[in-house]
C-alpha cells in the first residue's frame, strides 16, 4: 500500500446532515484508522489548485455526502480523485425512523450514535480498500 | 434585502484538515444561530460547483463574508472564482495564530473551553464585518428605499 485512502466528507453547513458526514470522517482519520486513512478539506479540494489536483489525481477516496446534492462525490471526480465508496448520511438516518440526531451546530447522544455506526461502515470500506490495493 | 431586513451570506471554509476550520465552521454557525439569526444566510461551499446556476449566484445575490480557517483562503478563492466577489474575508490564523489554527483537525466531541474561546473570538470578528456591510448598506440606501433600515437585525426602526 503506497497511499493512505483519502475520506472526504460534505461538512454541508445548513443540516445536520453534513455535520453527521464530517464528524464520521473525522472519528475515522482521528481514531480507527489513523495509519490507513486521511482526510482533505473539501474546500481545497473546489478551488481546484494546481497542488491539490495533483495530490488527488488518481487517489483512491471514500466520499460522505449530506444530501442528494453528493458535493463530496462530485468534487472529488471534478479534481481527478476516484470515489471507490459513496455513503450518504440521508441513507442513514432512515434505519433510525424518529431519532433526532440534533443540528448542524451540536449532535445529541442520538446523533453521535448514528456518527459511530457511519464510522464503522466507513472504516470498514477503508479496510477493504486496502486489501484490494495489496 | 427580504423582507425589510439585509441577508448577508457568510461562507465558510469548514476545513476538515485543520483546527482552522472546525472554527470557522463553529463561528458561522454561532453567527447563523445566536448573533445575527434573522440576517445571516449561508451556503455549502462545495455546491458552487456540484450545484446549479441558483448557487452560483449566491455571492451576487448576497453581500457575503468568507470565513477561512487558514491562509490558503479556499472560501474566499472559490467563492470568487465560481460566484462573485466577496463583501469581506476573515482568515482564523489571523485571529488565534498559525500554529493553533493549523493544528490537527477537531471534532467537536472534543471543543474544550479555550476552543469555545476561539469560535466565540472568531465570531465576534464576523460580527464586526457584518455590521459594517449593514451600515454601509444604510447609508448606500438612505433616502432612496424607505421602506427598511437595513439594519440586519429583524427590527422596524
Amino acid at each position: 500500500m503506497s497511499k493512505k485512502i483519502k475520506v472526504v466528507p460534505c461538512s454541508g453547513m445548513g443540516k445536520v446532515f453534513g455535520l453527521v458526514a464530517r464528524e464520521a470522517a473525522l472519528k475515522v482519520v482521528n481514531e480507527l484508522a489513523p495509519h490507513a486513512a486521511e482526510t482533505v478539506c473539501l474546500a481545497y479540494i473546489v478551488t481546484g489548485d494546481p497542488e491539490i489536483r495533483e495530490e488527488m489525481a488518481g487517489a483512491p477516496c471514500v466520499a460522505i455526502d449530506g444530501c442528494p446534492k453528493l458535493c463530496a462525490a462530485k468534487n472529488i471526480e471534478m479534481a481527478g480523485g476516484v470515489v471507490k465508496q459513496e455513503f450518504r448520511t440521508v441513507d442513514i438516518f432512515k434505519e433510525y425512523k424518529g431519532a433526532k440526531p440534533g443540528t448542524a451546530t451540536a449532535l445529541t447522544g442520538e446523533g453521535w450514535k448514528m456518527v459511530d455506526d457511519l464510522a464503522g461502515r466507513v472504516n470498514s470500506a477503508v479496510k477493504e480498500l486496502l486489501e484490494e490495493d495489496v | 434585502m427580504l423582507g425589510g431586513i439585509l441577508k448577508i451570506g457568510v461562507v465558510s471554509c469548514s476545513g476538515e484538515d485543520c483546527l482552522g476550520g472546525t472554527i470557522s465552521r463553529l463561528a458561522t454557525r454561532q453567527m447563523i444561530d445566536e448573533i445575527r439569526p434573522e440576517g445571516t444566510v449561508t451556503i455549502c461551499l462545495p455546491l458552487f460547483l456540484a450545484g446549479g446556476a441558483e448557487e452560483r449566484s449566491f455571492a451576487e445575490s448576497y453581500p457575503t463574508i468568507a470565513v477561512d480557517g487558514c491562509a490558503k483562503a479556499c472560501a474566499k478563492r472559490a467563492t470568487e472564482k465560481y460566484s462573485g466577489k466577496v463583501s469581506d474575508a476573515l482568515v482564523v490564523s489571523d485571529v488565534i495564530g498559525k500554529k493553533t489554527a493549523e493544528s490537527g483537525p477537531l471534532s467537536v466531541r472534543n471543543l474544550t473551553a479555550e476552543h469555545t474561546a476561539m469560535v466565540d473570538q472568531v465570531a465576534r470578528e464576523i460580527r464586526i464585518r457584518f455590521d459594517k456591510i449593514v451600515r454601509a448598506s444604510r447609508q448606500e440606501g438612505a433616502g432612496t428605499t424607505g421602506d427598511n433600515c437595513g439594519c440586519g437585525g429583524g427590527c422596524s426602526c
